[in-house]
């Protein structure tokens, strides 16, 4: 016997169905709906209570239906069953101040409090989820080809590295030109990088072992594979070790500090000058980026955000270079001064953009812009069409209406010399302009008041004279 | 919004009276007399659902596609208009 007799429409499809089968009933087809089977039930296993399911037996299928339907959706159910009050409530919890709820407004705002409560975990930005696809085996492969290819060409690269710096630090002086000039340059990453950096490390304290660590560490790695000749593998995974656990921390670091592995060992073959050459050039982009910052700080900051949008162009342009190295072996040291100097800009993006959801790949996706460099296409420093921000122009604007300021203080000193002047004069009593000139519009004016009053009494006697003749 | 229909202007310059729910920019013909079949005869009568959303436009324009079956422009015209006359008016 069933246990709930009265109600056989609250029972599950497969609890009828082995019911159903329990009493020797040919089960309907598969497709067929539950009341089908209640029926079936009804009919067959309890036709001693069928007659009290006479007349509403339709209403019980639909609230079981129904009841179905809400335990699919829960919260229909529980907006259903709420007060207007407890609606109210609801809403104001979900930050909705809600109206007076009312027959006509109530639905909407049902409807609205069950968007509010939907979970909104769908909406992500881009590269959720893939992380793992997105693993690091391909760059480092990309690396250990590249180191391949650097022992090879040992000898060549060396020469030419030096050659390569020179022209390097050219085209910082250059940048630095066009910095002044309040143009935005993207030289080959290899400024932009550096200024963050430089900034990064000022900015982001809490955290200075990453940012600024990262010169002194990969130099120190330098001087070791160098001078005390240990093991190449040695430093490597020591290298290895430090980027891992900074990794697990961020991931878009991990992925950056991997590719600065293969820098530590393939620098191996660098000479000690030409090394302490880089470090020099390093400090001195670095200084010179402080100095730039300090000058037109502000600027920078504006541009901050923009640079990290380009971070992720950046490191596209740099896995292009990994590729053309093949053929084109000179790209080598730009390539490695980028990595030296990318780092630190990796995770920048998600300390400036809290906002922003983390993506495991760290990669935000920008628009896409040509690649200069590659392929054989010219390389240019410069984009031309990276526009101005408004502010920059606006200052840039107020800057070249400004008179400059070594001649507001010589005309702030003229002036003061000049009422200095005038101050002696007046106060001096031997030689007073000012004072003398007053004097003789005094004596004028006292003239020809003179002049009247004698008038006056000419006129008098004669005016006298005729009253006393009429 | 670019620019404003003449009968948003129309309705929006005075004060709305005994106008028809028709009277209001984005209520054509059509919603207007499914409006009138709802009980909303008179742009008062949809004004007091707008004021009972808190003139809320977003809330007012989907009320108003649920009970007209109104396009999302005619909607945000008639709760735009209603804004409007509200600033002007209320």
């Amino acid at each position: 016997m069933p246990v709930f007799v009265e109600d056989p429409a609250k029972f599950s499809k497969s609890r009828l169905k082995s019911d159903l089968v329990a009493h020797n009933v040919s089960l309907p087809s598969a497709e067929s709906k539950k009341e089908v089977y209640v029926q079936l039930y009804l009919k067959h296993v309890n036709q001693k209570n069928a007659a009290d399911f006479s007349s509403d037996e339709e209403d019980h299928e639909q609230d079981a239906i129904d009841k179905e339907e809400h335990a699919k959706d829960p919260q229909m159910l529980d907006l259903a069953d709420l007060t207007d009050d407890d609606l109210k409530a609801m809403l104001l919890k979900h930050g909705v101040k809600a109206g007076p709820i009312v027959g006509s407004t109530r639905a909407l705002y049902e409807r609205k409090l069950k968007k509010l409560l939907e979970p909104d975990a769908q909406h992500k930005p881009n590269g959720t989820g893939d992380g793992a696809l997105y693993s690091d085996s391909e760059e480092e492969e990309e690396d250990r080809e590249e180191e391949e290819e650097e022992e090879l060409d040992s000898e060549q690269v060396r020469q030419e590295r030096a050659a390569q710096l020179e022209e390097a630090q050219q085209e910082i002086s250059q940048a630095e030109l066009c910095l002044q000039n309040g143009d935005y340059v993207y030289p080959q990453c290899f400024l932009m990088s550096s200024r963050l950096r430089a900034c990064a490390s000022r900015h982001w304290e809490p955290r200075p072992k990453r940012n600024a660590g990262n010169v002194v560490e990969l130099s120190s790695e330098w001087s070791r594979s160098q001078c005390s000749q240990i093991p190449i593998e040695l430093s490597r995974t020591s290298s290895l070790d430090e980027p891992t656990g900074l990794g697990s921390r961020v991931p878009p670091v991990s992925q950056s500090d991997i590719i600065h592995v293969p820098t530590s060992s393939s620098s191996r073959t660098f000479s000690i000058t030409q090394m302490v050459e880089e470090m020099e050039s390093q400090s001195l982009l670095s200084s010179s980026t402080d100095r730039e910052r300090e000058l037109n700080g502000s600027i920078v900051e504006e541009h901050w955000s923009r640079a990290n949008r380009l971070d992720m162009l950046k490191r596209d342009k740099c896995t292009m270079k990994n590729q053309s190295l093949y053929y084109t072996p000179k790209a080598s040291p730009y390539e490695l001064a980028v990595k030296l100097t990318q780092e630190p800009v990796t995770d920048i993006p998600q300390e400036i953009l809290p906002d922003s959801e983390p993506t495991p790949t760290g990669i935000h996706v920008t628009r896409r812009r040509p690649i200069k460099g590659a392929a054989g296409r010219p390389i240019q420093y410069k984009y031309p069409d990276t526009p101005v921000s408004p502010m920059t122009r606006e200052r840039q604007e107020v800057e070249r209406r400004l008179v400059p300021i070594y001649i507001q203080i010589l005309v702030f000193l003229i002036v003061a010399c000049l009422l200095y002047l005038i101050y002696a004069y007046v106060e001096d009593n031997s030689f007073n302009p000012f004072v003398a000139l007053l004097d003789s519009l005094n004596q004028e004016s006292g003239s020809e008041e003179g002049h009247l009053l004698q008038a006056e009494t000419q006129d008098t006697p004669v005016l006298d004279t005729l009253t006393g003749q009429e | 919004m670019s620019t404003t229909s003449q009968k948003h202007r129309d309705f929006v310059a005075e004060p709305m009276g005994d106008k028809a729910v028709t009277d209001l920019s984005g209520i054509g013909y059509a919603l207007g007399t499914k409006l009138q079949d709802q009980g909303f005869d008179k742009a008062y009568a949809v004004l007091g659902q707008f004021l009972l959303l808190r003139k809320n436009t977003e809330l007012f324009a989907e009320w108003l596609k649920d009970a007209s079956g109104a396009n999302s422009k005619q909607a945000a015209d008639c709760a735009q208009c209603l804004s409007e006359w509200c600033n002007n008016f209320l």
